[in-house]
């Protein structure tokens, strides 16, 4: 596995201790950190490990939070809801048929511009059934007004859980995140990771302010969320002025994850690229671009090839929701053909979700970039350096101005 | 300049009951009452019982002064109304007092009529519409031997059933052929007239006075037909009618009351009047009519209120329907609505076997028109809602006339639950 | 205005028309020595063409037209009993209070020579206790008010409840009692459709209310009392949800919040269906009863299931609190109320309340507390409480039901109903109270 892209810079924190964990516990130890107030839980796989650490966690008085052992995900992310309307720093985790379940309030909680803070350990969709990792559950909520932002390593899920939290409440934003690491991958995975210290973190999230904007208090009560006007009465401006709100907050939050990427590094030492993520590309011809943790093995098979000979590099999009349009058109220009690889699929236009977005990108690029879509690692499928090489391979084909129809399916031999 | 939002000139029934019902949705607006008494408040009907010595006047006071505090009312006692600035929306009280108002509410009652009597402005005699009337004429009446009251209306009827109780010798002297009249038929009227006369009262019916005259302590009274009277005490009772004259200047539309429509409200701009002062719409006609009844007044009184201060539950008034319970000497006379049959009315009489019961029941097209009743039992208020209602009686009609005190009473319990 | 003590009539039980004159005799014997009726101050009368007997009696009203037609003050209305007292000595038998009266509740009483009417005797009236039958009560409710009415109103006026709607009044009573210091949830259905949580950025309450799922109010207020329970704060989480918000769609919900005994309290309005959206049938609605998804037809003659019981299974997660009341019986869901309300400090409190719809059952605007009333008299809709730990009591008698025909004649909804429908519908209610004995520890 490739190094993670990371550029040290000088640390001003240190870090509390150094462990070895998984994706799953490194989550659970970002939630201490980040001393929430209420946790609901309720397991399914392959997020239960994590709900495990957490209420351990909590048993062993490591975080000081009320648990809330619930019964199904529509309960998890409700209780969630009233803990926040009462100013409450909240959190979840779950993924592929609970995040089905809790679709009802999970596609109302934005709209109330609730900062909850949720892992999606992603998990392929059924049918046909299976409990494997792959994105399709994530990409199928890509609509919902979430921040959605994917985690290439363990240790940048243990960061960016913490950055969630940031982001989610800065008065601009007031959104809910998902902070989405691969099922299998990365809940599993096991690394080095650093954890940080406790002060250093109190001092980036600062004091949290959770309902300042929409409140259930008793000492300042208003009706949260009545119908409003629509077809009927007094017409639809307050509804469209609360979508124009969230869209608004979805664009602010671009800069805001910016920030506290960049804040992040300064105390803490560690740099991720916040929205999209440039490897060898300043002198690329083409490249691929990842999601998740599949850009390790993509960078090895980037490195073997430049070897090779190969003008090839990276695009990673690390921030999904809200998409960093002139981000990724800043990194698409420097390249003549992109082959997408997805970890999910797009049925609408027979490719994968990402690849999608990243052809709307093309076009303000202004360049004819010819573009080739790759879907690969369903159901927990491993994607190694061969998949990506044989991406790299069919991406220079498009280079030379073969192109193909449909998706390359990365496994379907395998 | 004194300001209110509320005034109420007039602290008796009318008066009474608008304040009460204004406080009911309005705890806060200042209401200001202005009573020409300096006595505190007090009911009309109850005078004649004063004049006897079976009510003291500390003792029939409608409301103490604690209510007027609890109710954050401000009354202006021993004062009254004398002009008032519509434009300007202020009165002008007897004193000087000036005061500036948002709703003006006109429940003055009425006043004795005195009769254009050759000699009678020379002549010391009585009339009763106040506690200091009242009070004069115990007074009085504790010292004289004989009383002879002009007029066999309500007040002059009790007046003198209430000087008979006080040991005096009394006659009365009525222009017209029978007592009450407009109240009772020719045949109730006969038996009260039995009654006053089988306690010691001389009837002079279809008599009319002449001339008075000073006479000694007391006077002496020429009638029509020659004879003349001699007494010590002269009460004059030949009706009432309501002052008007504060009216002067505005666009207060008045004939021999204020004329009100059924919300109260007079012809000017925020002015209505309640009670006896007022001339309201008839249940039964469409010439408006003085009514003069205590129960009246407190109905008139509450829609008012409730329209001055904007009480969605109002009711419109309903007209006026002409009501007596009338008690002399241990007997009753109950009137409820019309007592006359005319064109259209269906007329029931019952007669009890001593002649002394008696009971007529009006139907037009089966819906109570009127009721009255001698030694009856009778629920008064219940035949009052029958009429208000125009409840229909055809389903009940035989029950009805067979037993009138119980049919209405499951028809007024049926609307209760 | 205040009302007080008084003795309530129901003609149905009243055995008049077999001769029965117990409650005149009684007061007559109470008021003169005598059994002489004319001295009784409580008269029964037939009813119209053989209608139920009639009542004249003074109502001890709260604003009394006789009180205000007294010219000598003879009458006052009590402010400490709120008895309207007659004091003899000021009488001048002017007779105008019977004018005042439209329930022949103050009369002339031709022996005594002066007007009569009922005391109350103390507080314990001798005619409601010689009453055989039951149809005379003396009734306490008024004291309700009285302790009611200085406390808050916490809706806003002009709620858009259809009319003769008794949820209104358990949202107005139930949340005056609650308090201020509440979080209010109202899921769809009608409560928040008559404008409880406000429109279009405006509020219909005095408290924060919530407009949540219809699937999540229990497991959303869990969630905030735990967070205000962290601040220290003493906030009460209470719930106003329909049938299917609470037992249908929301069911899973309220079921793990029970379960977990979370600080909630949960009101119930159960009127028996989807009102809020045109009467569909619910979870809850009854065997036979018409709504517009259960449509009498050809094949189908209403609702072919049984309701599912919820208050019993609620009982059955071994919360705090259970309990069943009805709007018929005001005094009784106080109690409730009370009870609940201390039980959420500690867990899950339940309260389901009868809310029979006049516009979706079909019976006039009028009626609604009468079948509230039949509901509870027919054991269709018993009365009773549970507490943790405790066993199941009945709150209102079960015994001598009257039968449930008596109910369901007065719906529309059970129009219908086939004389096998009935025997089932008999047979059902026969069954529950069954059941409920066994909880109730009764054989």
């Amino acid at each position: 596995m490739a190094t993670p892209a990371l550029k040290m810079k000088m640390k001003t924190a240190g870090c509390a201790q150094s462990i070895v964990c998984d994706g799953n516990e490194a989550a659970a130890w970002a939630v201490a950190l980040a001393r929430p107030d209420l946790v609901a839980v309720y397991p399914i796989t392959p997020q239960s490990s994590l709900v495990e650490y957490v209420s351990q966690f909590i048993a062993d008085g490591k975080i000081e939070a009320e648990l809330m052992n619930v019964e199904g995900e529509h309960s998890v992310l409700s209780a969630l809801h009233g803990a926040a309307l009462a100013g409450g720093r909240t959190y979840t985790a779950t993924c592929g048929p609970g995040l089905a379940f809790m679709f009802e309030p999970y596609w109302r909680t934005p709209g109330m511009r609730l900062p909850i803070v949720a892992s999606l350990v992603t998990r392929d969709g059924i049918t046909p059934q299976c409990v494997w990792g792959g994105q399709q559950d994530a990409m199928t909520m890509k609509e919902t007004g979430w921040i959605q932002i994917y985690c290439e390593t363990v240790q940048e899920v243990l960061d960016t859980t913490i950055m969630a939290y940031r982001i989610a409440e800065h008065h601009d934003v007031m959104l809910p995140v998902n902070i989405c690491h691969d099922g299998n991958y990365l809940s599993y995975g096991v690394t080095q990771v650093e954890v940080p210290e406790q002060s250093a973190v109190d001092d980036y999230l600062g004091e949290k302010n959770i309902n300042w904007h929409v409140a259930l208090d008793p000492l300042r009560p208003m009706a949260v969320d009545p119908l409003t006007g629509g077809a009927g009465g007094p017409g639809p401006g307050k509804f469209v002025a609360y979508r124009q709100g969230l869209c608004e907050g979805m664009q602010n939050a671009l800069g805001v994850i910016e920030q506290a990427h960049s804040d992040w590094a300064d105390i803490f030492g560690r740099d991720y690229a916040p929205l999209v993520e440039e490897y060898r590309l300043d002198d690329a011809d083409y490249a691929l671009v990842t999601i998740g943790s599949m850009t390790g093995a993509a960078k090895d098979a980037v490195d073997s090839a430049r070897e090779r000979g190969e003008r090839v590099g990276i695009i990673k999009i690390k921030t999904f929701r809200p998409f960093p349009v002139e981000a990724m058109a800043r990194a698409l220009k420097k390249v003549h053909a992109v082959g997408v690889v997805d970890r999910s699929v797009h049925y609408g236009w027979n490719c994968g979700p990402l690849f999608q977005e990243v052809l709307s990108c093309v076009y303000r690029t202004g360049k004819p970039i010819a573009t080739g879509s790759f879907i690969g690692g369903l159901a927990g499928a491993d994607l190694t350096e061969t998949h990506f090489t044989r991406a790299i391979d069919r991406t220079a084909q498009l280079l030379a101005g073969t192109e193909f129809d449909g998706p390359v399916w990365l496994n379907e031999n395998d | 300049m004194n300001t209110t939002h509320y005034l109420i000139a007039g602290a008796s029934h009318a008066g009474l009951e608008a304040a009460h019902r204004i406080r009911l949705v309005d705890e806060t607006s200042p209401i200001t009452m202005v009573t020409r008494d300096a006595h505190p408040p007090y009911s009309p009907t109850i005078l004649p019982y004063v004049v006897s010595g079976q009510s003291e006047p500390g003792r029939v006071v409608l409301r103490k002064p604690d209510w007027f505090e609890q109710h954050n009312i401000n009354l202006v006692s021993d004062d009254e109304l004398v002009a008032i600035d519509e434009a300007q929306r202020q009165v002008t009280l007897k004193s000087g007092q000036q005061w500036q108002y948002e709703k003006l509410l006109l429940a003055t009652g009425a006043d004795p009529i005195i009769p254009p009597i050759p000699g009678l402005e020379k002549t010391p005699f009585h009339v009763l519409r106040t506690m200091q009337h009242a009070v004069a004429l115990r007074d009085h009446a504790g010292k004289a031997k004989r009383a002879v009251v002009l007029g066999a209306g309500l007040i002059g009827m009790h007046g003198a059933e209430n000087l008979r109780h006080a040991g005096l010798e009394v006659t009365i002297v009525e222009m017209c052929d029978q007592v009450l009249p407009g109240y009772f038929d020719s045949r109730a009227a006969s038996v009260i007239e039995e009654a006053f006369n089988d306690n010691g009262i001389r009837m002079l019916m279809g008599s009319r006075v002449v001339e008075v005259e000073p006479e000694g302590e007391g006077c002496r009274i020429q009638l029509e037909n020659g004879d003349s009277l001699e007494t010590e005490l002269l009460l004059v009772a030949t009706g009432v009618r309501p002052q008007l004259d504060f009216l002067a200047g505005t666009s207060v539309a008045n004939d021999q009351g204020i004329l009100v429509d059924d919300r109260m409200r007079t012809s000017a701009d925020n002015i209505w009047a309640a009670g006896d002062v007022t001339q309201a719409t008839d249940f039964y006609g469409d010439k408006p009519v003085m009514m003069g009844i205590l129960p009246d007044a407190v109905t008139q009184g509450a829609v008012a209120a409730m329209d001055m201060s904007e009480d969605h539950a109002l009711k419109p008034y309903a007209g006026g329907v002409p009501i007596n319970t009338y008690t002399f000497f241990g007997q009753q006379a109950i009137s409820v609505g019309q007592s006359m049959a005319e064109d259209g009315i269906e007329e029931l009489t019952r007669l009890d076997d001593d002649n002394r019961g008696y009971l007529k029941i009006l139907l037009r097209d089966n819906q109570l028109h009127g009721i009255s009743s001698i030694n009856q039992e009778m629920d008064a208020g219940i035949m009052w809602q029958l009429i208000l209602r125009r409840v229909d009686l055809t389903p009940v009609r035989d029950a009805f006339i067979e037993r009138p005190l119980e049919t209405g009473r499951a028809l007024m319990s049926s609307t209760w639950r | 205005m205040t009302a007080y003590n008084t003795i309530a009539f129901d003609p149905s039980r009243c055995e008049l028309c077999n001769d029965c004159d117990a409650c005149i005799t009684a007061c007559a014997q109470v008021k003169s020595g005598t059994d002489n009726p004319l001295h009784s101050r409580i008269k029964i009368v037939a009813g119209f063409n053989g209608n139920d007997p009639e009542l004249a009696l003074c109502r001890q009203c709260g604003d009394p037209e006789c009180v205000k037609s007294c010219p000598s003050t003879a009458l006052t209305k009590n402010p400490e009993t709120g008895m309207i007292d007659w004091e003899k000595s000021l009488c001048v038998d002017c007779l105008l209070c019977t004018v005042g009266c439209t329930y022949g509740g103050i009369t002339y009483n031709a022996t005594l020579k002066h007007v009569a009417k009922c005391d109350l005797c103390d507080g314990d009236p001798a005619c409601v206790k010689a009453c055989p039958s039951g149809a005379l009560t003396y009734v306490t409710s008024a004291s309700i008010f009285n302790e009611q009415h200085e406390r808050e109103d916490l809706f806003v006026p002009g709620l858009s409840a259809c009319q003769g709607c008794n949820s209104e009044m358990i949202m107005r009573h139930s949340l005056r009692k609650v308090g201020p210091d509440t979080v209010l949830a109202t899921p769809p259905g009608c409560i928040p459709g008559m404008g409880s949580v406000g429109f279009n950025g405006t509020t219909g309450t005095k408290v924060p209310v919530f407009h949540p799922l219809l699937t999540n109010t229990a497991s959303m207020l869990a969630g905030l009392k735990k967070q205000y329970n962290r601040m220290g704060r003493n906030v009460t989480a209470m719930a106003l949800a329909g049938d299917g918000g609470a037992g249908d769609v929301g069911f899973q919900s309220l079921s793990g919040a029970a379960e977990r005994n979370d600080q909630v309290l949960f009101i119930c309005v159960d009127n028996e269906g989807y009102m809020n959206t045109g009467m569909q049938a619910s979870g809850s609605t009854s065997y036979g009863s018409w709504t517009t998804t259960t449509p009498v037809g050809s094949q189908m003659k209403g609702k072919r299931t049984g309701q599912k019981n919820l208050a019993m299974i609620m009982m059955n997660h071994n919360c705090e609190y259970v309990a069943t009341a009805s709007t018929a019986f005001v005094e009784d869901y106080y109690e409730k109320l009370d009870k609940a309300l201390e039980a959420s400090e500690r867990g899950f409190a339940y309260l389901h309340i009868y809310s029979p719809c006049p516009t979706g059952w079909r019976f006039p605007s009028s009626q609604t507390i009468e079948v509230c009333r039949k509901g509870v008299e027919t054991n269709f809709a018993p009365l009773w409480e549970y507490e943790r730990g405790g066993e199941l009591r009945f709150t209102h008698s079960i015994d001598n039901p009257l039968p449930v025909e008596a109910y369901l004649n007065l719906s529309g909804k059970y129009r219908h109903v086939s004389e096998e429908q009935l025997a089932h519908i008999q047979e059902q209610v026969n069954e529950r109270v069954k059941t409920l004995k066994r909880f109730a520890g009764m054989n």
